[in-house]
């Protein structure tokens, strides 16, 4: 991971490996492999990816509230907007979900945890041992929310985070999610295996976040391409160019070898052709450019 | 054969256990956001080669009334399995323990994350199961508020049953009341095996399930005879299960302020008592009596009458029972109450809380102890410089690790396998 670091990556996305059928091969669960590379990197963005049915929206803002602390402002949250088949047999819901309650489900899971992650104003906290004031009451805001799913009185249990709030990145969208999602992330990973799609689905999400009067640029979409492909900088340019998107993210089987590969070779030949850049930003928001608290 | 020695676990709270630690001249009021803090407590706690650190853990706030919680420091913190992936990587030895909740959890989650935290850890980690007792956490996770005690209780039994299917390998597939699971845990096991099981429930049904499932059971006990008759009470139901007396770590906490003379000490505690504001020791002592209008009685008054709560049972029966023995107020309780929350307090210098905790631990009271230090870092600076090497010269407790894991320090068997 310091050698991505080293490299000037933007960030590393974590997926979660969760039942697929297949035995695992990472022995670590996201969110806590991300809390410690925080504590090893210091730049570096990190991002766990988190399945909304595999936990409580509460828990999972903590969670990732937390997780912007420790990392000083780096940490962005990958929500997926679709689901995994055999996840809700796992978390007790034998008889699953239709999808389109899968998707109100995430989506109002989704805005629940923003809506925590900025309960606490950020000059909530006062620490003033002599008057024994350790906040200002008034700037603490639960959010007494009932909702078709869940019900969450609030505030959020952890402080503001160095961020305001930890990224959001949205990824899997199916054009039914669009408005949702130009309303709400903060990146967007696009899957489309062609660029012009890729692009179609670019211009549709800064169309709509121009609706819904946001700065269509403050959303970073993002392509993914496999590294396996052996990209080189000049292909990886063209595909952002013809996707129309701010950059690319690339797939990394968590095998040694095939990570080794990626990190000393791929990454520095990459960042020789001026591909990847160093940004001055200290949190992940800086570095991608994105408004401190972006969302209307 | 080495003689038995006692197992030391710091309680970690950021600011302190003291309700009004933050307040302390010394304490490090910004602890609730300082990772780095956290870190430096625990190396100090390895340092004194305890067996673990351990995390609480409630998912709301502390207190419903905005104006008392914002005369303490414990409505922020960080998340406790965030904060042990943290001290995972940069700890070594010591064994890393965090409370998480049956009712606001899915075993399958859980028992990955801890799972994780296992492997992140090479075999320092244990879960201390709770069944939350808070009306303002139930809020957070539905609108039904907090669910009846026998409920919870319910909850957690098939919980444990289920995580420690998922952890230990035994066949997948699990139809149950609250739960479903079908495929197997998909994160490898780590070097014990699995996590150490930790409980700190003491209704009838609290023993009873650690009785069934727990390696190391916290407490809280006022009297040698509380502790002893806790003591002897879940050893005694362990036979029913299979097990052994010596499968189940018991540890009440003791909460303790140590300095050279007991003079100087009694005036540390003095000075820390000085800083509890009235109501915010009224509004913590209401809170474990599972009552919301204490502070309509006058406060140099004795305690009410109180009806069971639907709580925490027994820190309930312990508060009235203290309030009863010793004669004291509302007022007085209260300000008792705030130093530990109902745990073991001592006040005196190395010598005499060695003296102490040794009674404790030879008069069968006790297998170790879960240090709450008043404030951090200086009471733990001062337990692991004064008491710890008073502990290690009358042989009572370890100069060096025994091995790497939680399980190994403990001196517990590897979880069987089906
Ligand atoms: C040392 C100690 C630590 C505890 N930590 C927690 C905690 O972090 N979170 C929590 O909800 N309850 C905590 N408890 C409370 C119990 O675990 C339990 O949930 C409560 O006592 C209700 O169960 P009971 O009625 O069986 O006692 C703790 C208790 C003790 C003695």
């Amino acid at each position: 991971m310091r050698k991505v670091e080293a490299a000037d990556a933007d960030m590393v996305i974590i997926s979660d490996s969760l039942p697929s059928g297949e035995p695992s091969i990472s022995p670590f669960e996201a969110t806590t492999l991300l809390a410690a590379l925080a504590t090893v990197t210091d730049r570096i963005g990190l991002v766990a990816s988190a399945s909304t049915l595999a936990h409580q929206p509460y828990n999972l803002a903590r969670r990732f509230a937390s997780l912007d602390i420790i990392s000083h402002g780096r940490t962005g949250w990958n929500a997926t907007m679709r689901q995994n088949p055999r996840e809700a047999a796992n978390f007790s819901r034998p008889e699953g979900f239709s999808d389109d309650d899968f998707r109100r489900r995430a989506k109002e899971f989704i805005d629940i945890v923003r809506t925590l992650w900025v309960g606490w104003e950020h000059d909530a906290l006062l620490f003033d041992k002599a008057s024994g004031r350790f906040h200002d009451p008034d700037k603490m805001h639960p959010m007494d929310f009932t909702g078709e799913f869940f019900s969450v009185r609030g505030p959020l249990n952890v402080a503001r985070s160095p961020q305001d709030s930890p990224l959001l990145l949205l990824s899997d969208l199916e054009q039914a999610d669009f408005d949702f999602a130009s309303r709400r992330a903060d990146v967007v990973l696009l899957n489309e295996p062609k660029p012009p799609e890729a692009k179609a689905a670019c211009d549709k999400l800064r169309h709509r976040a121009r609706e819904a009067g946001r700065d269509p640029l403050s959303i970073k979409m993002l392509t993914v391409a496999d590294a396996r492909q052996e990209p080189d900088g000049a292909s990886l340019e063209a595909l952002c160019l013809a996707s129309g998107c701010d950059g690319v993210v690339l797939t990394v089987q968590p095998h040694p070898a095939a990570f080794e590969d990626f990190s000393e070779r791929l990454l520095p030949q990459l960042k020789r052709h001026g591909l990847i850049e160093a940004h001055p930003g200290k949190t992940l928001r800086d570095r991608l450019e994105l408004d401190k608290d972006g969302w209307p | 054969m080495t003689p038995r020695q006692m197992k030391l676990g710091l309680f970690l709270w950021a600011t302190g256990h003291h309700i009004a630690a933050w307040r302390h001249s010394d304490a490090h009021v910004r602890a609730g956001i300082d990772i780095d803090h956290h870190v430096k407590l625990a190396r100090t706690a390895e340092a004194a080669k305890f067996d673990m650190v351990f995390c609480e853990d409630a998912a709301g706030l502390r207190e419903a009334n905005v104006q008392i919680a914002s005369q303490t420091s414990r409505s922020i913190g960080f998340e406790p399995i965030s904060l042990l992936s943290v001290l995972a990587v940069q700890t070594e030895r010591i064994g890393l323990v965090s409370t998480a909740s049956t009712s606001y959890n899915e075993p399958y989650g859980l028992a990955r994350a801890f799972a994780s935290l296992d492997n992140l850890s090479g075999g320092r980690a244990g879960w201390n199961l709770v069944t939350s007792a808070s009306p303002i956490e139930a809020a957070n996770f539905g609108a039904t508020g907090l669910r009846p005690h026998a409920d919870r209780y319910a909850r957690a039994r098939e919980f444990a049953t289920v995580i420690t299917g998922l952890w230990n390998r035994r066949a997948a597939g699990h139809d149950g009341e609250s739960f479903s699971v079908r495929d197997p845990l998909d994160v490898p096991p780590s070097p014990q095996g699995a996590p150490v099981m930790v409980q700190a429930g003491a209704s009838d049904d609290g023993k009873d399930l650690a009785a069934r499932t727990a390696d190391v059971v916290f407490s809280a006990a006022q009297t040698f005879e509380e502790a002893k008759a806790f003591y002897d009470d879940l050893k005694g139901r362990l036979a029913a299960y299979g097990r052994q007396p010596d499968d189940v770590k018991i540890m009440p906490g003791v909460a303790p302020i140590v300095a050279a003379t007991r003079a100087e000490a009694q005036a540390k505690y003095d000075a820390l008592q000085e800083l509890i504001p009235d109501e915010v020791g009224v509004a913590l002592l209401s809170s474990y009596l599972s009552i919301s209008d204490l502070w309509r009685y006058p406060i140099d008054g004795p305690l009410p009458e109180l009806p069971e709560g639907e709580g925490m049972k027994s820190r309930q029966a312990l508060v009235i029972e203290q309030a009863r023995r010793d004669g004291l107020s509302i007022r007085q309780l209260a300000r008792y109450f705030a130093g530990a929350r109902g745990h073991w307090r001592l006040v005196g210098t190395a010598s005499q809380i060695a003296d102490e905790l040794q009674a404790r631990f030879e008069g069968g009271a006790a297998d170790g102890f879960n240090v709450m230090p008043s404030w951090f870092p200086g009471e733990l600076d001062a337990f692991a410089t004064l008491v710890v090497p008073e502990l290690q010269r009358r042989g009572l407790f370890r100069t060096d690790y025994e091995g790497r894991t939680l399980r190994e320090h403990l001196g517990l068997k590897r979880p069987i396998r089906n």
